[in-house]
């Protein structure tokens, strides 16, 4: 059991730091939710505003298509992730490392243009239609209109195809962590495969999974661009930014806000309550590490072709980017009739290029560095004490995830101007650095949290307990035993958080405000204003993130596969 | 492993290398080296802010001598701007400061600068004393033309080029649906439209909203026109209840309202869209980008017969602007003629812009003279000669402005599930009388209750605001809902 005066000071300080870098300039934005202003001018508390969300069926029916998505959506990413990460645990197949590292690339769409790569191959003269049309399955005068039909199920299938890789290594990482012994046990003594998988390997596993699923529940839940691509106004997180981009001062947006909040707060600690708790106390650690059992023939090559099938699938909008950026001409057609290099030569010969992938690596590093910490230290509160709050904690640590991106960045925008409480965060010249790595690292820090308290409801307190008894000094025993054995959970957490910082993008538009300090994502939406060939640029140089960061996961992953692989893919 | 270790490194470095051997250089001066620096914010296209920043600090520099670097903020469209603007005034007012750090407010609606003007946060400026001859009786700028506001009254904004509002639309798809191709906003509101029009969204930015107000008028003007008997008063309460039914048909037809300006035009041209709201610049500027590869464009962009008006896009200088003088200059310089050929000449001609044309029209009347238009991609442009140019009459609608907003809100946007399953049941029973008559109700919002203003959708207490648009919407979707179960039993009945 941890030290309580350690416990308690991590609390504090991490409430803290929340208190002063979340709530305060998420509060600053939402408080508009409370205030009225009568015909006088004069502000008054009220909660009218949050009544009339709830009195407007409107607004009911988006909270409730929100919550149906977040709901539908996990469920099908988890129909998706967890037969993926089990085949990878049990069985080695035919490119099996590969594939392992390939699903995991579609979770780094790049911004703007993912959109724009989905219309592209879905769209009335989109690629698909066009095969359609070309292999003599569909009438070119009556092109099927994808994207306006059965747009919730479209949707759903979009969520689960971007959030799976979340959800995959979070249990990829936590069928690591099983004893084989305890699965062989089961299956000596007779027990059917379906029956063990139900009885053992499910429930075991069952810290990675919670994990994954509540970030990708809070995720869909709260999901404004795919619903955007489909044009599904009716839906919570649309109509909030709808609110807030309006030009009426009208405090709805910021009143269905706060319900969002509550709402994603309910369901997390609801759904910690009947599926988060550790499932043994002292899970042994595995004595051995099995590789899976290797099977050659076609069921290798069907596990290979799983594997592969969910990528292809889930590769529709990135092949849509990367065809753009090579696309002269592509309308109706399956691909470009036309192809050339030009919007790389001219996108990547962008002035702001160079230093936008400087900055971007800095903010995103740094911060990815700074929620790990942080992250390890509140996992490790969660887990290892027996203070009443850390349940609090652990949702607060959550919340980052359900406040919409635009209000985090006017906040943050609000209190850094001069004169202001955070000004002292904006450095010489005007730079956002701090700023930045403070706003990504608490709208990431969820990923590295859910891991990591995966991680350690798995590992064995006993060990840590052992080493210090023998006299390690806390330090050491961290370095030494606890971070080894959640490392697998931990690079899948530091992975995700330092993707989707690179990624970000309304902190990064808002508060990033002069060409020196634009991280990749502004540079990306620069050039998408460029008229005549702007989608192209934006393409060209979201295809060079997108390899960038799939380069980066595999070095991590070749890396971590000095000690038996990232999370053992 | 080391091997795999270099090689993902070697990999790694050669794609953060490709961009640093690909750097191109430009004019403008580096943050650090330049004499002088102008920050300016700005909702422009990236093609605008570099040719004018270009062009700017090469003409600065052959007057002075002197660098400059020309520092954009982008935050994104007007809305985000104007919450910048805010943020930045609010905090300075509370820190008893002038200014925001910003010099320059570049690019917008004529409401946006309107707005930024009333709470006093631009200065005069001094190109009215500085270019005398650009002002005034028979000026080379009007005050106002189409009955748009090209100079502000209190000599705080000028406009730099116009702009207007049209009907983009995809040839393909139009004969396709086996339709005539559109040339007035009424044809928007066919039938045949259904699912397949893009529209631009009036609560997030001014300029469209206006476009939605010259909508009503447009109808209100058609009727005042008419040689027929009834009086002034009931003619402009048909033409507005013409015109919400008009906006009505629309919406119907919508696929989606978007503030993303280049969104319409990409998707028209993409084939996502058959038509939709488009301003002249995007509309022309993807006509001449978007060519198929029989030679003829996919998107073709029309100004609406009757309709339309063409609105100044100003620029301003921000109180406390760091550098004022320079500031002053750079207004200047958007209205000599160096600058005002920036805004349509072909790229690479004398004087032209560097690397794209920008197809806006200039606001200066003595550009559109036979020997500069034959540089430009628009040589048989002259919006000041056009005869089918329509005037805006403040008098007819001004009041309406930010109820028509609201209204468009509620109507359409927020109601839109339901108007288009109405709308589809409608079409699909072929148009029954009866439950057109119920969709096309607007019995809540006449002439009489809120053609002069609604006092509930106006209020600024904002809890009645948001009763009277409740109480509006759900009785606009009790319509929607109740028209489509007449057209469904309609179509169920052979």
């Amino acid at each position: 059991m941890m030290n309580r005066k350690w416990a308690w000071g991590i609390s504090l300080a991490v409430v803290a730091l929340f208190a002063v870098f979340f709530l305060y300039p998420a509060w600053m934005v939402v408080k508009q939710a409370f205030q009225a202003t009568g015909a006088d001018g004069q502000k008054a508390w009220t909660l009218d505003f949050i009544g009339s969300v709830f009195s407007n069926p409107i607004y009911c029916e988006g909270l409730w298509n929100a919550l149906m998505m977040g709901v539908v959506s996990t469920l099908l990413t988890l129909l998706i992730a967890f037969p993926l990460a089990l085949v990878a645990h049990r069985y080695d197949f035919v490119g099996k490392k590969f594939l392992g590292i390939l699903v995991l690339a579609p979770m780094i769409l790049p911004p703007f243009v993912g959109a724009v790569g989905i219309k592209q191959m879905l769209g009335v003269n989109g690629a698909f239609n066009a095969l359609l049309i070309d292999v003599g399955m569909m009438d070119a005068a009556t092109p099927f209109d994808w994207l306006a039909e059965g747009r919730f199920l479209g949707i759903v299938v979009m969520n689960a195809l971007h959030l799976y890789p979340i959800l995959y290594m979070n249990i990829a990482a936590a069928l690591a962590n099983l004893d084989p012994a305890m699965e062989q046990a089961a299956e000596n003594l007779g027990c059917p495969p379906w029956k063990r998988f139900f009885r053992i390997t499910l429930p075991l596993a069952m810290p990675g999974v919670f994990a994954g699923s509540s970030l990708v529940f809070i995720w869909s839940f709260t999901e404004l661009g795919v619903p955007l691509v489909f044009d599904y106004a009716r839906i919570a997180p649309v109509q909030i930014f709808d609110g807030i981009k309006g030009l009426e001062k009208n405090p709805v947006p910021y009143a269905l806000t706060a319900i969002l909040l509550v709402i994603a707060a309910a369901v997390f600690a609801l759904a910690k309550l009947v599926m988060g708790r550790a499932p043994l106390g002292t899970a042994p650690r595995p004595k051995g590490r099995s590789d899976g059992q290797k099977i050659g023939g076609w069921k290798g090559l069907a596990c290979a072709a799983f594997f592969l099938g969910v990528f292809v699938i889930a590769s529709v909008p990135h092949a849509g980017v990367l065809l753009l950026s090579f696309a002269e001409r592509w309308y109706g057609t399956v691909i470009p009739d036309e192809l050339t290099m030009r919007h790389y030569i001219e996108a990547l010969g962008n002035g702001l290029v160079v230093p936008s992938i400087q900055n971007s690596l800095m903010y995103a590093g740094t911060a990815t560095l700074l929620a790990v910490i942080i992250g390890v230290c509140v996992a490790w509160v969660v887990v290892r004490s027996d203070l009443k709050l850390r349940g609090w904690l652990d949702a607060l640590v959550m919340m980052p995830l359900a406040v919409p991106g635009l209000v985090m960045a006017f906040g943050y925008l609000a209190l850094s101007q001069e004169g202001k409480p955070f000004h002292f965060l904006i450095g010489a010249g005007g730079s956002p650095f701090f700023l930045l790595v403070l706003a990504y690292c608490i709208r990431r820090l969820p990923y590295v949290v859910r891991a990591a308290v995966a991680g350690l409801q798995q590992s064995n307190p006993a060990l840590e307990e052992a080493a210090k008894s023998l006299g390690a000094t806390p330090l050491r025993m961290m370095r030494r035993i606890a971070i080894p054995l959640i490392g697998a959970n931990l690079a899948a957490g530091a992975i995700l958080c330092f993707a989707f910082a690179m990624l970000e993008v309304s902190d990064s538009l808002i508060l990033a405000q002069q060409a020196q300090h634009y991280p990749i994502t502004k540079a990306i939406y620069t050039l998408l204003s460029t008229l005549g060939n702007g989608t192209e640029l934006a393409a060209a140089l979201g295809v060079w993130a997108m390899v960038f960061l799939s380069v980066a996961i595999m070095g991590a992953a070749v890396l971590g596969g000095k000690r038996g692989g990232l999370f053992k893919v | 492993m080391k091997g795999r270790l270099i090689g993902i490194l070697g990999l790694l470095g050669f794609i953060v290398g490709l961009p640093l051997l690909m750097k191109r250089e430009t004019q403008t001066a580096s943050p650090a080296s330049a004499d002088d620096r102008l920050v300016i914010l700005s909702p422009h296209n990236e093609s605008i802010r570099k040719e004018f920043g270009e062009a700017f600090a090469s003409w600065w520099r052959g007057k002075t001598g002197r660098s400059v670097y020309v520092d954009w903020r982008t935050p994104g469209g007007t809305s985000e701007i104007r919450m910048v603007i805010d943020a930045g005034f609010k905090a300075a007012e509370e820190t008893g400061r002038e200014g925001i750090g910003v010099d320059l407010f570049f690019g917008g609606g004529e409401p946006d600068f309107a707005g930024q003007a009333k709470a006093g946060r631009l200065v005069k400026l001094d190109v009215f004393d500085d270019m005398p001859e650009l002002f005034g009786e028979g000026g080379l700028i009007p005050e106002t033309f189409t009955g748009e506001r090209y100079i502000a009254a209190e000599k705080d904004w000028v406009g730099t080029c116009m702009s207007q509002f049209g009907i983009c639309y995809n040839p393909d798809f139009i004969q396709r649906l086996g339709s005539a191709v559109p040339d007035e906003w009424k044809d928007l509101g066919e039938p045949i439209y259904a699912g397949s029009l893009a529209l631009a969204d009036p609560t997030k930015s001014g300029s469209v909203a206006r476009t939605f107000e010259l909508l009503v008028q447009g109808e209100m003007q058609k009727g005042l026109r008419d040689q027929t008997p009834e009086s002034r008063d009931q003619k402009m309460a048909a033409g507005w209840e013409e015109g919400i039914r008009l906006i009505q048909r629309m919406g119907a037809n919508a696929r989606y309202f978007t503030d993303s300006a280049s969104k319409i035009p990409h998707d028209v041209g993409q084939g996502n869209a058959a038509a939709g709201m488009c301003i002249d610049f995007y509309g022309r500027s993807y006509a001449a980008d978007l060519i198929n590869s029989d030679g003829k464009p996919r998107v073709v962009w029309i100004a609406p017969k009757g309709g339309t008006t063409l609105s100044s896009d100003p620029i301003a200088v921000l109180k406390g602007a760091p550098n004022m003088a320079l500031a002053q200059e750079f207004v200047k310089f958007c209205l000599t003629r160096e600058g005002q050929r920036l805004w349509f000449q072909k790229p690479g001609t004398e004087g032209g812009p560097e690397d794209r044309a920008l197809h806006r029209t200039p606001i200066r009347r003595d550009m559109y003279e036979a020997e500069t238009l034959a540089l430009t991609t628009m040589p048989g442009v002259n919006p000041y000669e056009d005869e089918g140019n329509f005037t805006y009459d403040r008098a007819l609608t001004g009041k309406v402005f930010n109820t028509l907003r609201t209204l468009v809100k509620v109507m359409c946007i927020d109601s839109h599930e339901e108007m288009k399953a109405a709308w589809e049941a409608i079409i699909a029973a072929g148009m029954p009388e009866d439950a057109l008559v119920v969709f096309q109700d607007i019995s809540k919002v006449t002439y009489a209750i809120a053609g002069q203003g609604d006092a509930g959708l106006d209020s600024k207490d904002t809890m009645v605001q948001a009763a009277r648009m409740k109480e509006l919407g759900e009785w606009f979707r009790a319509n929607y809902r109740e028209a489509r179960r007449i057209a469904e039993t309609k179509g169920a009945r052979p």
